[in-house]
């Protein structure tokens, strides 16, 4: 037996090297958040001597009117919205999955498009399409004497913004679980004499309400993480959510840091025990998939009611995607917003390209781009590279500390963006010739944010590729590193390029954590198009939506092909 | 009180264009009787089934339900399954998870339109103990095992006395013990209700254990519909033969006919003499099917007496399964008991009694 040396030693430095990764990525900043919230001091600042934790300030900080207010706000929003996100989602599930309503493929793939649409852009069109006094729609009511108004700087708006954006969380999950139930479930009541109106609500309904309650869960958690809606719709009106309250905490002069931290906290405690609940039925024993068997699904012939069904899909994709998208040209190629009346709607003389001259006249917006893709590239770098190893470590070896690695690694799931930007804030902003001020702090916060989704997607593609495969390679003669490098990365490229593809593109669309972290020079996409946004010029700030959707759009579409590129070289090895 | 099930012309077909699934099946199911559907898988049982549930829609024929028409595509006229009056029992148990085993029994009694009323309670009580569920009434029924779900499914399907039970592969879930079991208890059950039944199987012994009669399907075609042992003993067709388990077949040509019997050539063989359900007619081309069992090896009995070969002997403890080559045709012979008599190539005495040799018209030589 000639054990090296160096494999000796190896493996527990292999493990107390990620574990450090991730307890500098994700613990310190956790820690120095809980030690903002327990005191009026900044230990890393103002030194470990003025530091003196007591719950005292915590406490004061949950007892708080504002704290109180916004708390509530959070929950009805995120509430209202949940229940208008399960109606729809649900009935859309039913109807792609269960009638022959026409086109239904393409109804299931544009229902998606909501997902992709940056939280500040439908808040900014929404803004457009429904504020009280120059929405566009109440624009329109005028016209044609309709002396309803509608205003979305409401709870009211909040709450529908909410519920047609995230529905498709929810129809996700529904969906899946109508797909996989038994059909002689249903079958069963009917012939047992029941309507089809009872089967769907005593048999149908029950049976997939795990998946219903996973799905509310999740776009509740989602919604509550939310910053652009809120800032869009709530602020004019002085609605405070708590991400908002947070963020004009920290914008106070001077900024209420220790106050942030505190109701950061609280966001993600109730972010957590969410979460948490959510995972419990997920992993319980779901009554669908009792089965376990592929089924045909049950497919409903609705007579001339699938127009009915058709026409209420059609609805759905006209306000949350032609509608807004309408109201974001018309507000970016319109010189001045006011419109007389229908005439001087198709007055071209009215349009032109003036909001972008400017939008690209201000050196911000180039840097903002620049800064975006390069906080993207890395972010999907490291944080792919930092995934592979977590993935391949905990699903693929026995090591002592693997089990830290994987709870160290889902931690980020219960945080929402915005706290782990104020997380980050905290623990870097005293630290000197550090990260703070570079697109570094904002790369580091996108990997920690997003490392659970990364692991979570490359470990499926770990689980494809049989561990004999590897036990071949090392019977042959190879060590692990050369394993990993001629067998295992080769075979899971598609899984690893389509990981590194999702991180990059949810980098470049986060704000949540970059509102704290970008400085004049690290600007990013989203951050400047809040800030045209709350400059109040409408037409920049459509002007600009177009280009990030524009480029979001370009670069999913690049992405995809590459990803797709990447499977079918696999598939000519393989 | 139960009526007949009446099947005429039945045609479904899933797309236009495409061998239909059912081909012009008929047949009746008189009151308290059970019928069983067999055929192997996509041979048209199940959808012939479903049709008569309301669950797929014919495109031809008609069904009646005791002297109610339910569905005649022709007149547009379709009843939908609830108010059919039928009960069905499903291969998958398709017991509703998210209830107790009462809450699963009461559910028709709670939402159907008629046979609602009376003392629900009891009536469940009352099916439940039917069934041999008695002491579970108030158990989840997840926490039961196959066999007591589909107890509890046939249990639910009872409790509201429906005109007809359909049970579409009700024990095929179910592991071989159990199924032999429940089999034998369905039978018993059914006939204590007086049912008028139609079940449907792929297994030929369930289909023998609790059919009164059986018809069997082939590529959406009833071949055959009769009690078991015409079935067993007067197959119609080479396939029912042979689905049934005749597999052997001898190949000749017919040299005469008289009646329900027909002489074949075997060529090298000999003579052999058959009783044939088909109108053979001499010189066609014809195959001679006969099971394992029925050939007597080492027997010189009245008729069709041949020499033959034991090439290959496969001893099975309970019997044992003899390859005979017969002039030039290979033969398959099954001997019951724990001692193998014969040995391997020898020459051996072979009588295949007349009344268990069945001759059919060889489908390479058809030609109508």
């Amino acid at each position: 037996m000639e054990a090296a040396p160096p494999r000796r030693w190896g493996t527990p430095l292999w493990v107390a090297a990620l574990l450090i990764v991730l307890a500098f990525l994700v613990i310190y900043p956790l820690m120095m958040l809980v030690f903002g919230a327990l005191s009026d001091s900044n230990p890393v600042v103002d030194g470990f001597g003025k530091f003196r934790p007591s719950l005292h300030h915590f406490l004061e900080v949950v007892g708080n009117e504002n704290v109180h207010l916004a708390f509530f706000n959070a929950l009805a929003a995120c509430g209202g919205g949940t229940v208008l996100a399960v109606m729809i989602g649900l009935s859309f599930s039913w109807i792609v999955v269960r009638t022959n309503t026409p086109f239904k493929r393409f109804i299931a793939g544009a229902s998606m498009i909501p997902l992709f649409v940056p939280p500040l852009v439908a808040g900014v069109a929404w803004s457009i399409l429904a504020s009280p006094k120059t929405g566009l729609i109440n624009t329109v009511f005028k016209w044609i004497g309709i002396d309803f108004r509608v205003d979305f700087y409401s709870m009211a708006g909040l709450i529908i913004v909410f519920g047609i954006y995230y529905a498709p969380y929810v129809y996700m999950f529904t969906a899946s679980a109508l797909q996989n139930m038994d059909p002689s479930l249903e079958e069963a009541s009917e012939v047992s004499g029941a309507s089809a109106f009872t089967t769907l609500f005593t048999v149908t309904f029950p049976l997939i309400a795990p998946a219903i309650l996973a799905g509310s869960l999740l776009s509740f958690v989602v919604m509550l993480g939310i910053y652009g809606v809120p800032a869009a719709l709530g602020a004019p009106a002085n609605i405070n959510v708590l991400t908002t309250y947070i963020f004009k905490l920290t914008a106070w002069s001077p900024p209420l840091y220790n106050t942030a931290a505190a109701v950061a906290i609280l966001l993600m405690i109730v972010t957590a025990i969410l979460v948490w609940a959510q995972q419990r039925i997920l992993t319980g024993k779901s009554f669908a998939t009792v089965a376990g068997k592929a089924f045909r699904p049950r497919s409903l012939n609705l007579g001339p009611w699938r127009w009915f069904t058709f026409g209420l899909a059609v609805v759905y994709l006209f306000v949350v995607v032609v509608l807004p998208t309408l109201a974001l040209v018309i507000a970016a190629f319109r010189k001045f917003l006011f419109i007389k009346d229908l005439d001087a709607l198709f007055d071209m003389r009215a349009y032109g390209w003036s909001h972008f001259n400017q939008v690209f006249d201000n050196p911000l917006t180039m840097l903002s781009i620049w800064n975006t893709l390069r906080v993207g590239v890395i972010t999907a770098l490291i944080g792919g590279t930092l995934a592979f190893a977590i993935g391949y470590t905990v699903n693929r070896t026995h090591v002592p500390g693997r089990k830290a690695i994987d709870l160290l690694s889902t931690i980020p799931v219960a945080i929402p963006g915005l706290v782990v930007g104020v997380a980050y804030l905290w623990a870097w902003i005293g630290l000197p010739g550090g990260l703070y001020g570079t697109i570094w702090i904002l790369a580091l916060a996108f990997v920690a944010r997003f490392i659970p989704d990364t692991v979570k997607s490359l470990s499926t593609s770990f689980m494809q590729i049989h561990k004999e495969l590897e036990e071949a390679a090392w019977i042959c003669g190879r060590g692990l590193v050369s394993t990993i490098a001629t067998i295992v990365l080769p075979l899971a490229r598609p899984g690893v390029v389509a990981s590194m593809t999702l991180l990059f593109v949810l980098a470049i669309r986060e704000l949540g954590s970059s509102l704290f972290l970008y400085t004049s020079d690290t600007t990013v996409m989203a951050v400047l198009l809040l800030d045209y946004y709350e400059g109040g010029n409408v037409g920049k700030t459509a002007a600009f939506s177009l280009v990030q959707t524009a480029i979001l759009a370009v670069l999913l579409g690049l992405t995809n092909w590459l990803s797709r590129g990447a499977a079918q070289g696999s598939a000519r090895v393989g | 009180m139960t009526a007949a099930l009446a099947i005429e012309q039945l045609e479904k077909r899933f797309a236009p264009g495409v061998r239909p699934a059912v081909d012009g099946v008929s047949f009746d199911v008189p009151a308290g009787e059970i019928v069983v559907l067999l055929g192997p898988s996509g041979c048209g049982k199940t959808t012939t089934l479903r049709c008569v549930a309301g669950l797929e829609h014919p495109t031809g024929g008609r069904i009646s339900i005791g002297n109610r028409v339910v569905s005649e595509p022709k007149r547009g006229l379709l009843v939908s399954p609830r108010e059919r009056d039928i009960g069905m029992v499903f291969q998958s148990y398709a017991v509703w998870p998210h209830m107790t085993v009462r809450q699963n029994v009461a559910y028709p009694l709670k939402y159907r339109r008629t046979g609602g009323g009376g003392d629900i309670t009891a009536r469940v009580n009352d099916t439940l103990e039917l069934v041999g569920l008695g002491e579970y009434a108030e158990r989840p029924v997840v926490s039961l095992s196959g066999g007591q779900m589909q107890r509890v499914a046939l249990a639910r399907s009872l409790v509201y006395r429906p005109q007809l039970l359909l049970l579409d592969e009700p024990l095929s879930n179910l592991d071989a013990k159990l199924r032999i079991r429940l089999r034998d208890e369905l039978r018993r059950i059914l006939k204590a209700t007086g049912m008028t039944g139609l079940y449907v199987t792929h297994d030929q012994a369930e289909a023998v254990v609790l059919g009164d009669r059986i018809g069997v399907m082939k590529d959406g075609k009833l071949l055959q519909m009769a009690p078991p042992g015409e079935i067993y003993n007067r197959p119609a067709d080479s396939f029912v033969a042979n689905f049934t388990g005749a597999s052997n077949v001898l190949l000749g040509k017919v040299l005469a006919r008289a009646g329900d019997r027909a002489i074949i050539d075997l060529g090298v063989a000999g003579r052999i003499e058959a009783w044939t359900p088909q109108s053979l007619n001499a010189g066609d081309k014809a195959r001679v099917a006969l099971r394992a069992e029925n050939v007597r090896l080492g027997e010189r009995g009245a008729a069709n007496v041949f020499s033959g070969r034991v090439i290959e002997r496969r001893y099975q403890g309970m019997q044992t399964v003899y390859d005979v080559e017969l002039g030039g045709q290979r033969l398959e012979a099954l001997e019951l008991g724990t001692a193998a008599r014969h040995d391997q190539d020898r020459e051996v005495a072979i009588t295949l009694p007349p009344d268990t040799c069945w001759a059919y018209r060889d489908e390479g030589a058809a030609v109508d």
